[in-house]
């Protein structure tokens, strides 16, 4: 008797990956808290709106990349995809498409590149790395020949729509004819971002697809002969990818209003850091949206806060990496036990 | 040296297997046939070609050539899937779990149950994961486990019932008890015996001849990918097998015991 009620005592308490994300929430708190007691700036509603908005598109890299690590694989396009995906749109815009749909072909471009970083490491049996290193060569070079290495500029407003663009914004007019922000409203990326997490979440735990993709992550062999389509479910899971990363394109072109050939070079590792630090497993079959969404802010309050705090790109760079080590260091202590 | 007493058509025929990789010969023209509720033991000494003709028959592996009859179709068998519709169900040496996933997972991995909107179903995939498993060993109670931290016996267990439980005619068993202990060892053994009553064909892989003599109607000796006898099991004794599968031939002074006794 006295054995069962430890064991169900045990019960309650939070394992495995529970604990990790647990770890982490409580790490991106403390460094929420630390950042509000040396900057009195950081704690602002508007401080908080640039955080959602700056970690947006890491957010959306890093839900394509928790899927693509849960394989057992690697994305290292997605910096690049992002790139070409604006200029397609933006050239799009530039030959007279309306925005909308410019947009729309941004995102089948980043798709139609993951899809091309699946065939490719399924079909040419080439490894994840090599081949997404490829592909992030590949991509940034299109993008980069197709504008002449040239920022796009001059897309309209309606372009900006999505990147600036904020719900329930309240504005007044003054008297003295400046307008005046009540609230500065829920940015339209940060809305996107927590549907995308959402979808992605709920595809990945309640669908048949994200059991298969846990499946090939955590035993290949044993995920072929039990019947799943393990080369169907890779394709998908770069093709969803190289989507998100057409999106976070999207997103990070509109936000500047110009697109930038040359934009998103390195985000690959911000977006694996976030899902690392969420406790995902470069080894595969451990991995969650929401563990990588943690992640995602704990890399983006770090960022912001650092900078508020008036620290250098180059000490930012260097506290962000002992981050990543250290995250994946309590993974493994974890694991081990 | 083949038998005729089956009367019925047999579940399983393959004729004249061969598979080359590159110039490796691994099975060599084997032909094998399994009835319905017969144990057949595929005997032979590590690469003699037994799992590969197995594989072969459970869809993992392609033929270089050859075919495989099934109740009386010739069928081809490219992948897991297609051996699976025949009810062709595979016990693999390595069990094929995905470790991080929990029992339920795994049972129905490839073959998840889902809701009417297509959502995974993991209520009732986890009630008939808990009956399955109950059926074969009743103190299965930790399904929430991702299996990694699951026992050797019952990670056999839950390989076990994902074979059974999809109403499987044909079982391929490549070593079932290698990781076990007595008691569940004696569990397969009875299990065996109970889908055999039910009609169900075996191909029994096994390296312990003890096993072997005690369920097995029929033994089928590979060595060097080659079929060197297929005897039934009465006709046979312990050291005309282990002559076999070492030299692939039979003792010199051998005629079928079942006859003498």
């Amino acid at each position: 008797m006295p054995d069962t009620t430890k064991k169900q005592k045990l019960r309650f308490l939070p394992t495995g990956s529970a604990l990790h994300r647990l770890s982490a929430l409580l790490t991106l708190l403390l460094l929420i808290g630390v950042f509000a007691f040396t900057s009195p700036a950081f704690l602002s509603v508007n401080n908080g709106l640039t955080v959602l908005l700056q970690t947006s598109v890491i957010g959306l890299l890093a839900i394509g990349m928790t899927m693509v690590i849960i394989t057992g694989g690697i994305d290292l396009s997605v910096g690049s995809v992002l790139a070409l995906s604006g200029v397609i749109a933006g050239l799009l815009i530039k030959a007279g498409l309306p925005v909308a749909p410019a947009m729309v072909m941004g995102v089948v471009t980043g798709g139609v590149c993951g899809l091309m970083n699946g065939l490719i490491i399924t079909k040419m049996r080439i490894t994840p790395f090599v081949a997404t290193l490829g592909m992030m060569m590949i991509a940034r070079g299109i993008a980069l020949q197709l504008t002449g290495a040239a920022p796009i500029s001059r897309l309209g407003e309606a372009f900006g729509w999505l990147g600036n663009g904020a719900l329930f914004r309240l504005v007044e007019m003054q008297d003295n004819g400046f307008p005046r922000v009540i609230f500065p409203g829920i940015p339209y990326p940060a809305i996107l971002l927590v549907i995308m997490a959402i979808l992605g979440a709920y595809l990945l735990q309640r669908r048949q697809i994200g059991r298969h993709i846990f499946s090939v992550g955590s035993n290949e062999e044993a995920a072929r002969l039990s019947g799943v389509n393990v080369d169907r479910t890779n394709i998908w899971a770069y093709t969803a990818s190289g989507a998100l990363a057409g999106l976070a394109g999207m997103v990070l072109m509109s936000r500047l209003v110009t697109v930038q050939p040359n934009e998103g070079v390195m985000y690959e590792l911000d977006a694996i850091a976030a899902s690392v630090i969420g406790g995902a497993s470069l080894m595969g079959g451990v991995g969650s949206i929401s563990g990588s969404m943690i992640g995602a802010f704990i890399i983006g309050v770090l960022r912001n806060g650092l900078n508020m705090a008036g620290t250098s790109a180059f000490i930012q760079q260097i506290i962000i990496g002992i981050v990543v080590i250290g995250a994946v260091y309590i993974d493994q202590i974890r694991n081990r036990k | 040296m083949l038998d005729t007493t089956h009367t019925g058509a047999p579940l399983v025929q393959m004729r004249d297997i061969r598979k080359q990789f590159g110039g490796v010969h691994a099975v060599q023209g084997v032909s094998v046939d399994l009835f319905p509720g017969e144990v057949v033991g595929v005997l032979g000494h590590n690469g003699a070609g037994k799992s590969c003709l197995m594989r072969m028959l459970s869809g993992a592996m392609s033929l270089t050539s050859g075919d495989i009859v099934v109740n009386g179709t010739k069928v081809e068998l490219k992948t897991p899937q297609d051996a699976r519709k025949y009810g062709i169900e595979t016990i693999y040496q390595t069990l094929a779990l995905a470790d991080h996933l929990d029992a339920a997972a795994n049972l129905f991995l490839g073959r998840e149950l889902k809701t009417r909107f297509g959502n995974l179903d993991e209520t009732r995939m986890h009630s008939e994961a808990r009956d399955a498993l109950a059926q074969l060993n009743p103190n299965f109670k930790n399904l929430k486990d991702p299996v990694a931290s699951l026992s050797g016996g019952q990670r056999q267990v839950i390989a076990i019932a994902r074979a059974i439980y999809f109403q499987a005619k044909v079982l391929i068993m490549d070593e079932p008890t290698a990781a076990l202990g007595p008691s569940e060892t004696a569990m397969v053994a009875d299990l065996t015996v109970k889908l055999k009553q039910e009609g169900i064909g075996i191909f029994l892989i096994s390296h312990d001849l003890h096993d072997v003599f005690d369920l097995c109607d029929r033994v089928m000796v590979m060595n060097k990918g080659c079929n060197v006898g297929t005897f039934k099991i009465e006709d046979v004794n312990k050291d005309d097998i282990l002559s076999l599968i070492i030299k692939g031939t039979l003792p010199d002074d051998w005629e079928p015991r079942g006859q003498n006794t």
